[in-house]
C-alpha cells in the first residue's frame, strides 16, 4: 500500500471517528460514562504522528471541546494538546503500534485529559474531583479503550496494526 | 529515542499551543464567547446538527409509548377544559380581573457532550432564533435547571445550578422562609445545592421543599429548587445553612423547558 493511500485510509478512519461520537452519543448510557471517540480520533492519530502535529490537533479537538462546554476556556485546549503531545512522544518509548500498548495509550490517554481539564478549570474540587476522576473517569476511559480497540481490530489493515509482537 | 522525536520544531509547536490556550484562559469573557460562539456555528455546526437528529431519533423510538399516553391524558383532560376556562372567564369577569397571562416557552433538547465539566453547563438545542434571550430562566419538568448565558442563532448555552456562579432566591411553598440557594462547596462527592442566609431562629425540618422567590427578576416565582436534607453549618444565634438535595440532575436531563415570557409566578403550577 502506498504512503499517500495509507494517509487517507488514517483520515478516513479519524473522520469516520468524529461523525460517530456526535451521532452515537445519544444513544450511549450515561454521558459520564460513554466512550470518547473525539479523543480517540486524537490518539488514534497522535500514535502514528509526530509530536509538534499531534499537538497542533489536540489543540484544534481541544478548542472544539471548549466551545460545547464553555466552562473554563481554553483548558481544553491545553488539555488535548498536552495529551496528543505526550501520546506521540510516548510512542517513540512503547512502539504503539501493538494492540495492547494503544489500548494502554486510549486509557491513560483518557484519564490525562480529564485530569488535566478539572484542574486546570479549577470548577471542581474536593471530594466531587476524586469522585469524577475515581470512578467516572474510569469509566470512561475502560469504555474509551475498549471502542479503540474494536476500531484497531476492524481497521487493523487499514491502520497496519500488529495484533502480536 | 527516535531522533524525529526530538525536533526543536515539535517542541516549539507545543509551546505554541500551550501558549495559546493560557491566553485563551485568561482572555476576556467577551473575547471567549466569540471564539467559542464562532466555532460553534461554523466547523461544529454540520456536527451538531448530526447529535440534534440522532438525539430526535432516539426520543422518537424511546419515548413513544410516553407520549401517547401523555397525549391521552392530554385529550382526557382537554375534554373538561373547555368547561373549567368558561367558568374561570365568568368568575374573572365577576370579579372585574384581566385575562390571565400565560408564560411562554420554547422547549430545547440538550446534546450532552464527552467533557468531565459538562453538566456544568448544557447545550441546548434552541438559540435567539426561537425567542431564546440571555438569563431565560431552564428547567425541566422536576425543577429548574438553570439559566442561560450564551445565545447562537439556533442554540445556546446554559449554566446550571451546579455551576459556582449559580445563586437564585429560595423561599418554602408556605413563603415564610426565605433565603439564598447555590452549589454546595468541595466537601461533597454528588452535586449538591445548599441554602444560606436562613435566620437562625426559623428551623426548616427535613423534606421540605424549597422553591423560587421570584427575587432578582430571573426566575420566576415557584420553581421547585430541591428539599432540605439536613443543617449544613450554623453561626449561633445568627443563621443557619442547610443541604439541600436538588429536584433535578442536569447530567440525567434531555430534554427542557425554556421560558422566554414574562417571569410570573409558578407557584400554581409546581406546588401540587
Amino acid at each position: 500500500m502506498s504512503r499517500r493511500a495509507r494517509r487517507y485510509r488514517l483520515w478516513a478512519v479519524l473522520l469516520l471517528l468524529v461523525v460517530l461520537h456526535f451521532a452515537l452519543r445519544p444513544w450511549l448510557a450515561d454521558p459520564r460514562a460513554a466512550p470518547d471517540l473525539l479523543l480517540l480520533a486524537l490518539l488514534v492519530y497522535s500514535i502514528r504522528a509526530r509530536p509538534g502535529h499531534a499537538a497542533i490537533a489536540g489543540f484544534v479537538l481541544g478548542l472544539l471541546a471548549d466551545a460545547l462546554d464553555p466552562v473554563a476556556f481554553g483548558s481544553g485546549m491545553l488539555a488535548y494538546s498536552g495529551v496528543g503531545y505526550l501520546t506521540a512522544w510516548g510512542k517513540a518509548v512503547f512502539f504503539a503500534e501493538n494492540i495492547g500498548v494503544s489500548a494502554g495509550f486510549f486509557f491513560g490517554g483518557t484519564v490525562v485529559r480529564d485530569l488535566l481539564v478539572l484542574l486546570w478549570g479549577g470548577h471542581v474540587g474536593g471530594a466531587a474531583l476524586l469522585w469524577q476522576l475515581g470512578v467516572w473517569t474510569m469509566l470512561k476511559g475502560l469504555t474509551t479503550a475498549a471502542a479503540g480497540i474494536v476500531v484497531l481490530l476492524v481497521f487493523r489493515s487499514w491502520l497496519n496494526v500488529r495484533l502480536s509482537d | 529515542m527516535p531522533e524525529r522525536f526530538t525536533s526543536r520544531w515539535d517542541t516549539l509547536a507545543f509551546a505554541v499551543c500551550v501558549v495559546l490556550s493560557l491566553a485563551a484562559r485568561v482572555a476576556p469573557d467577551s473575547v471567549q464567547t466569540w471564539v467559542a460562539s464562532g466555532t460553534r456555528n461554523t466547523i461544529l455546526a454540520p456536527l451538531l446538527e448530526i447529535q440534534l437528529q440522532a438525539e430526535r431519533f432516539r426520543t422518537s423510538r424511546a419515548r413513544f409509548a410516553a407520549v401517547v399516553a401523555a397525549r391521552d391524558s392530554a385529550a382526557l383532560a382537554a375534554m373538561e377544559l373547555g368547561a373549567v376556562r368558561e367558568e374561570n372567564d365568568r368568575l374573572r369577569e365577576l370579579l372585574d380581573l384581566g385575562a390571565r397571562i400565560s408564560t411562554r416557552y420554547v422547549s430545547a433538547e440538550v446534546l450532552h457532550q464527552s467533557s468531565p465539566v459538562d453538566g456544568l453547563t448544557l447545550l441546548l438545542t434552541a438559540g435567539a432564533n426561537n425567542g431564546v434571550r440571555p438569563m431565560s430562566p431552564v428547567l425541566s419538568p422536576a425543577g429548574l435547571l438553570g439559566v442561560v448565558r450564551t445565545v447562537d442563532g439556533d442554540r445556546s448555552i446554559a449554566v446550571t445550578w451546579q455551576h459556582p456562579d449559580f445563586r437564585a432566591s429560595a423561599m418554602t411553598l408556605e413563603g415564610t422562609v426565605f433565603g439564598i440557594v447555590g452549589p454546595a462547596g468541595a466537601g461533597r462527592v454528588e452535586p449538591i445545592l445548599e441554602l444560606t442566609g436562613v435566620p437562625f431562629g426559623q428551623r426548616v425540618p427535613n423534606g421540605t421543599r424549597l422553591f423560587t422567590a421570584g427575587f432578582g427578576g430571573v426566575y420566576p416565582r415557584g420553581i421547585p429548587l430541591g428539599y432540605v436534607t439536613g443543617v449544613a453549618d450554623e453561626i449561633e444565634g445568627l443563621s443557619r445553612t442547610y443541604w439541600v438535595q436538588p429536584a433535578v440532575h442536569p447530567s440525567a436531563v434531555s430534554h427542557t423547558i425554556i421560558l422566554i415570557g414574562p417571569a410570573l409566578d409558578l407557584t400554581d403550577v409546581f406546588g401540587q
